[in-house]
Parts: C-alpha cells; structure tokens; sequence
C-alpha cells in the first residue's frame, strides 16, 4: 500500500500532518508527521505533499541496520532502540521524509496508516494499492 | 498552566530591546478567553486615554486562541490588537493562514508590544529563542516581497507576518500581511506594527499543544471532517471561495458601484467569482487545518504590466475593488489586490479611499494638477496605480488619503464628507445598507466603524423587510455577540456560518481543549463584556456621547437609489435616528448611547462603569431597567 | 421532468428535503427557470445566493435539465 500524491490538488491545510502526529504520537504538533508540504509561492503558487516513496534507501544506508521494510504495508520500519538518531538516512531520503525532533531519540518515518489520506478533502493524498518492492531511488510507481 | 494554552506571555518592550517571558494570566484568559477578549482588555489597562496610537504608549497585541492550531474546523487565526489611529477606538483585526498555531507551537499564548523601536527590527521567535534583530536588510520591502525573502533567509517553515512601506510610513489604514495572502486589514493595525519600526515577526514552533480530552477532541473534529465533506456547500465554497458573493449583492441591489453612488453594477460579469476561476485562478487555498480551502490565489496577466500573483480577490476586495472602482477586467482586480497587499494597505479601505478619490475627481473638487498631471477615472487601472503611488509615498495629495476617507474629505471639504463612505474613520464593507436597514445599523454600531464582520443583516433584511426597520436592533446585537465571539477564540466563522456546525458544537471543542465547562450562552455573555469594554474605552477616549459617533455618512439618508434593482430605495434621516434609540434601549445604554451602570454590573464590569463615570460619560438609568438579555437569535419565518 | 436540489444551513429547511438529508425531489415542467421551480415550492428565491450544478455557478435564470442534481447556496455569514 502506498500514498498517491496529486500534488496539483494540495491546498496546502497541513490537516495530514496534524492527524499523522495525532495518530502517531496523541499530541497536537506537526513537527512530529512523517510527511511535509512543500510551498512555492509567490510564483508559481502551487503546493506539492511529500510523502515515503518506499524506495528503501534509508533502509540502505543505516549503520545500525535500525531500519527494515514491513512486507505487509510495504512500509520503512524504525526499531526505536536500535536507532541512535545519527540522521544518515534524514539526509539520504531524496523526498526528505525522515524526521528528528527535540523530544524524541529516534527518527520519524511513515508506517502506511494511512490516516492522513482519510482527511484530505481535496484528494491531494490517498490511498494507492500497489507494492512496490523495487529500490529505485525517486521513482514513482 | 491551564489545558489549551501554551503557558508563556511574552512582553517586548521596543525602546529598550527588553525581552520578559512570563506564565500567561490564567484568570485573566479565564474571564476573557483570549483573541480578541485579551487584546480589548489588556489595551484598556494599559494604553493611556490620550495616549497618540503611533506613539511609544500604545500597545500592539499579538496572540493566539483556544481553538486556533488545536484540531478544530477552521481553528487557525491570530489576533492582532492595538488602540486604532484609524478610529481612535479599540482596533482588532485577525487573519488566517499558520501564524496563529506557530505561535502556540512555539510555546507563546500572547506577545505584547510596548514602546517604539529606535531602528528597524523584526522579531524572531524558534521556539524557545526569542529574538529582536535587524531589520535594515528588509526595512521598505513590500510585504509579499519581504515574506518571500524572509523565508529564503530564515527557512521555509518560518510562519511571518510583514508590513509594507504603508505600514512603514504609518498610512492609518495598514494592515498586517502573512502566508502571501492573508492579512489583518482593518483598523490599521499595519500602522500601530509600522510606527515600532517592527519590520516583520516571524515564528517556528515544534512543541505540542496540550489539550485537556485528545481522544474525545480528536473524534469530535474527525467526525465533523467527514459530515462536513458530504454538505452541499462545501464543493462551491471549495470551487468560488467568497466570490460567488459577487453576483448575488449585485443582483439583490446591496453591491457598491461607484463610490457607493448606486448598487448595481452592469459589468458584474466582468469581475465576478466566475470570470475569476476561469481567468486568473492558480491554487485553492487553505489556511491551517481547514479543509474547505476557500482562499483563491491568483496570477493577473495584463498588457503592459508585469504579471503578479495575489490572493484573492475575495468577496470585499471583489466588491471595493470592483464595482466600486467600475472596473472591467478581473485581471485588474487581481493587480490591485496584489498592489494593496505588497503596499501592505487594507484592500477593503483601499478600496473605499480610491473610490472616493475617484468620485472627488469626477466631481472636479481633485484635478489632473493636483494628480501630477493623472486623472482618477472609473475603471482606470492605470489611475489607481498611480494614485497609490501618490498615497504610499505620502505625496501631495497622496498625503491626505494616507489618512483614510474621513480625513481626506475634511482637507478636501466642500461637501464631500457626505460621500466619504466611513463611519468611526474606518471605510464600509462591500454592502450598501440603504436597502438593508439591519446592514445600515450594523455599520452605525460596529466597535471599529462601518466594518461587517461585526454583524451582516442583509438576508435577515431581505426576510423581514427591506424598507422596514422593525426588530433589526435585537438582531444586530445578536449577531455582535456571536460573530466576534469566533475572533475571540480565534476560528474562522465559515464553517459555522456556511457548514451547519453549530455553535454548540464549538463550545464543546472549547471544553475539550481546556477542561472548562462554558455553556454557549456563557460564552456569548464573555463577548457581550467585550462590546461593552470596547464601547467604554471608545467614549473615554473620544469624550463626547456615543451617539455622537454612530452616524453613517449623509449619501446613506440622502441620496436614494438611482438605478437598478433599488431603484429608488433608501432609508430616512428618521429611521437612521430611530434604529439608534431601539438598539440603545435594548443594549442597555441611554439614549446618548452610553453604557449604563445597570448593564455593566450586570455584566461583572462594575470597573469600568467607575471608569466611565470619572470619564463624564457613564449613561443615565433606563426607565423600566435594562432588558434582561441583549440581543436576540434571528428566527426565520418568512423564507 | 425531474430535478433535485439540495441545500444545507436554513436553506434546507424550508426546502423540505425528502431524498436525503439535504436533497428534495420535485416534479416540474420542462422549461422553467431556478427561479420560477423556487417560487412553486414556496421558497423565496432571494435567498439563494446562486445555484451550483455539473461544477460551474448558475444564476437563477437558469432552467435544469431532467433528473439534474443542483445545490442552492445561500448567503449565510457575509464577507
């Protein structure tokens, strides 16, 4: 299962980010969702959702192999305790979905609920049922 | 600190660079609830009565509110507050966008402004590092160029807010930009940020926001998001945002056309919510956490002149800016709202000041000379442009119209303060009230001048009689209680305006967030003692009667109608003074329009009512006594 | 022929709905306008601020084809 992004659809409410920390870790705060909205304005005045394109680069790149992929979701799994929170794989991830925040000791990444594609009323994110086994760095389906 | 506020209070003094953080007052967000509430009350403690509002007394409040960032519909404004030099009154103004919810992630429930910078600075706030720098770099930038560069220095997930060389050079109708398209527009809240050299304010936050029931307020909005999704309006107010309005005041004769001179426009298709989708629509728009993403930004594309991007034109600025102007083409609407929002002036007084500009010129009493050898035609853009360019710079005449209608039409005088469409010193809304008595009304009495948010009667109007004004001054108050009560807890009011949220169901998000158990009418209660608190410091500052000010400029009772669906129609200088003794009495204020102390005991004030006795201007007692309630809820009957 | 329209906020209650909770069914003749359809069914059509059917914003002089879906707005809040 993976997110579909129509980007041209975004109107940029962040609502997806506030259900995915609400989800994830019951507070009210953005800076914990595993995605982010990019903005480009004054011009051209569009906005772009960024989401986990599972292409397992971070998976890849950890040097604690903290990282694994779930075969059921497809997702990017972290094991919090093996993390260290180098940031390797932040600064791997070509979308630029991993996160680290202050309160935490360990990365950020999406895990599929797909709760965030239940919000959206623009249908910038939703749900796409396709696995994607293949590792190609930044490419879609 | 209480559940639902972030717990910290900054105050910023500006003439010695001295930052305090200190625990919010929790009582004092308790009684007022914060938004609007903080900002009247703290203005009316500190401010001194004769104090100048560009001046180092004057306060600038910035704060957030219950339902802002908390994961509610529309929950996403920030509250700006200060002593108004447009109306000399108690100003407010809000906007949307992210700025609201920065500021509680960031960890700050209010930031208070004091003094007056001795050089430009802008306010930088990371979470817990707040920060006054140096704002040379940006000092004369227009504010959609200044965000723009802001975010390219400081990193995108700054939220900021800007002025522009308007709010620089203290032009009384400036307003506060943020997010490339929303503004806090009216009162001039532009100028109060501008005459403390502060430049911009910009904030990142990364903390939660802590609310008292997550679960239950989680399920509550998740489930208002999924009803909300399938409401028949909420397809068109995604698609046209306010600007289908366009077309409907047009047709029911409230449009204002040409300085207000009549209230129908025959261009209308030229410059409504169609021709803008169509022709100049880039992106819908969202502000934080709504998913009804009204905001339309939008690109204007015209010969000879570089194309630009702007927000909007929403309804008002469509209409000010329109039909007002007796403009032809939604590109040149589009350019002016991208013209007032770079200059970083109010589009809604924008507009009412060109208007009147425009009218003066028609009527010979501005000439080419005094226009540096333009002219100020209907439906010129090329006049605006250099009219506003006159008026930014503060250059011969330009210099009169910085200060807003009111102003510009006591320099220019022969007679033309009957058509400077203000009342208070602040420009009307997009309405013309004389075939909607309950509008005219809610103009007269708004705490900020001729100003709708306050309270907008027309298809109340149209229900109960457009001639008539039987009833209208029970409403209107209803209305001044309910509506500002959204500026109080900083939500935008669409939802429930236009979604059938009820505003019980707000209420219980209120509770949700902070753990209190304030019934809806409790609520109303906290925003009839602000009307109240912002009618008392009015009178003291302005030290004469209140009725004094509650007068709409002379076109509203004589001139009627010309043409058009209204043909005709108007109200009288005897309706004007009658609305006026039924909306006192049922108030609870004498017939001068002062408070009395009854209503002001009655309402927990009994400070302010000494305050206004010392003031000369506390009102007599009501024969038979106050009415028990103020205000009552429009009931729909003849549909 | 057959039209429905659908509204919500005061709106939908005088439009009486009656095929779900914001959508009411009625019956009329080929040819007529928005306008005169509300008039027929006692609802003043001053109270709707456009119609808004397939995407696009119709005015009332607008005549619905049959078995056309057509939302009302009406102006509630201003601004």
């Amino acid at each position: 299962m993976r997110i579909k992004v129509n980007a041209d659809n975004c109107t940029g409410c962040r609502l997806c980010r506030q259900v995915c920390a609400i989800k994830h870790f019951s507070e009210i705060n953005p800076a914990k969702a595993a995605l982010w909205i990019e903005a480009k304005f004054p011009d051209p005045g569009k906005y772009k959702p960024h989401v986990c394109i599972q292409c397992g680069k971070c998976a890849m790149v950890c040097p604690e192999g903290a990282i694994s992929r779930d075969t059921s979701t497809g997702a990017y799994i972290v094991d919090k305790t093996g993390c260290t929170n180098c940031g390797v794989c932040v600064s791997t991830c070509p979308e630029k979905v991993i996160f680290q925040h202050p309160d935490l000791n360990h990365i950020i990444i999406c895990d599929f609920c797909m709760e965030c594609t239940t919000v959206c009323n623009v249908d910038a994110v939703t749900k796409w049922d396709v696995m994607k086994p293949s590792i190609e760095a930044g490419k879609e389906a | 600190m209480a559940d639902g506020f972030a717990g910290t209070t900054l105050r910023i003094n500006l003439s010695n660079g001295e930052i305090k953080k200190l625990p919010t007052d929790e009582k004092l967000m308790r009684e007022w609830y914060g938004g609007r509430g903080i900002v009247a009350k703290i203005c009316y403690d500190e401010v001194p009565r004769d104090a100048d509002p560009l001046g180092p007394l004057n306060v600038l409040v910035m704060t957030s509110g219950i339902l802002s960032g908390a994961f509610t519909p529309g929950g996403s404004k920030v509250e700006f507050g200060s002593v108004s030099p447009l109306t000399n009154g108690q100003g407010d103004s809000n906007m949307g966008g992210h700025l609201g919810p920065a500021l509680k992630f960031a960890g700050f429930d209010l930031v208070i402004f004091s003094g007056i910078s001795p050089k430009p600075v802008y306010i930088c706030i990371d979470d817990d590092k707040v920060e006054i720098r140096d704002a040379s770099k940006y000092w004369g930038m227009g504010s959609l160029d200044c965000e723009h560069l802001l975010k390219q220095d400081l990193g995108e997930d700054f939220e900021i807010a800007t002025i522009g060389p308007s709010g620089e050079r203290g032009i009384l109708f400036s307003c506060i930009s943020h997010d490339f398209g929303r503004q806090a527009g009216r009162t001039g809240q532009g100028a109060v940020m501008g005459s403390k050299k502060i430049k911009a304010i910009a904030v990142r936050g990364n903390k939660a926001i802590k609310v008292h029931n997550l679960e239950a307020l989680y399920k509550h909005t998740y489930d208002i998001i999924q009803r909300t999704k399938e409401h028949p309006n909420m397809e068109p107010w995604q698609k046209y945002g306010t600007s289908f309005f366009i077309r409907w005041s047009n047709d029911n004769a409230v449009m204002p056309t040409r300085n207000f001179q009549t209230t129908w426009y025959e261009d209308v298709e030229k410059v409504d919510g169609e021709s803008l989708v169509t022709k100049c629509l880039v992106t819908h728009k969202a502000c934080f956490g709504c998913w009804m993403n009204c905001g339309k930004y939008s690109k204007a594309v015209i010969e000879g002149k570089k194309t630009v991007f702007a927000e909007g034109p929403e309804y008002e600025t469509g209409a000010l800016c329109g039909p007002n102007l007796g403009m032809h083409d939604i590109n040149h609407v589009v350019y002016i709202n991208y013209l007032l929002d770079n200059y970083g002036m109010d589009s809604m007084s924008g507009g009412g000041v060109m208007a009147f500009a425009m009218e003066c010129f028609e009527k010979g009493l501005i000439t080419e000379k005094d226009l540096e050898g333009h002219t100020m035609k209907w439906g010129s853009i090329d006049d605006v442009e250099h009219f506003l360019d006159m008026v930014v710079n503060r250059r011969g005449i330009g210099d009169w119209f910085a200060g807003g209608t009111r102003k510009a039409a006591e320099k220019i005088g022969k007679g033309s303060e009957k058509f400077a469409m203000q009342v208070k010193g602040q420009e009307m809304s997009g309405y013309d009230g004389r075939w909607a008595p309950g509008m005219l009304l809610s103009y007269m009495t708004a705490d900020i001048g001729a100003h709708h948010n306050r309270s907008w009667t027309i298809t109340v109007d149209m229900a109960e009689g457009r001639e008539t004004t039987e009833g209208r001054a029970k409403i209107v108050i209803y209305l001044q209680h309910i509506r500002p009560l959204f500026d109080t807890w900083c939500s935008c009011r669409l939802f429930w305006g236009e979604l059938d949220i009820t505003p019980e169901e707000y209420a219980e998000a209120v509770n949700l967030i902070t753990g209190w158990d304030d019934s809806i009418d409790q609520a109303l209660k906290v925003s009839e003692k602000i009307w109240n608190l912002n009618r008392c410091h009015y009178l003291e500052r302005n030290k004469a009667n209140g009725r004094t000010f509650d007068y709409p400029p002379a076109r509203s009772w004589e001139d009627k109608i010309p043409n058009g669906p209204g043909k005709g129609k108007g109200v009288s200088l005897e309706q004007v003074e009658t609305m006026l003794d039924d909306y006192y009495r049922e108030r609870g204020w004498d017939k001068n329009g002062n408070p009395s102390r009854a209503l002001l005991e009655d309402l927990g004030m009994g400070f302010a009512a000494e305050n206004l006795g010392k003031a000369g201007f506390l009102g007599k007692p009501l024969e038979g006594g106050i009415p028990k309630v103020r205000g009552e809820k429009y009931k729909p009957k003849a549909f | 022929m057959i039209v429905y329209l659908k509204a919500g906020t005061q709106l939908r209650e005088h439009l009486k709905p009656d095929v779900d909770y914001y959508t009411r069914k009625v019956e009329t003749p080929e040819g007529m306008t928005l306008k005169q359809i509300l008039e027929s069914i006692g609802v003043n059509p001053g109270f709707v601020a456009f119609a808004y059917t397939d995407g696009k914003m119709k005015n009332l002089e607008y005549i619905p084809n049959d078995g056309e879906k057509i939302t009302l707005q009406p102006p509630v809040s201003g601004g």
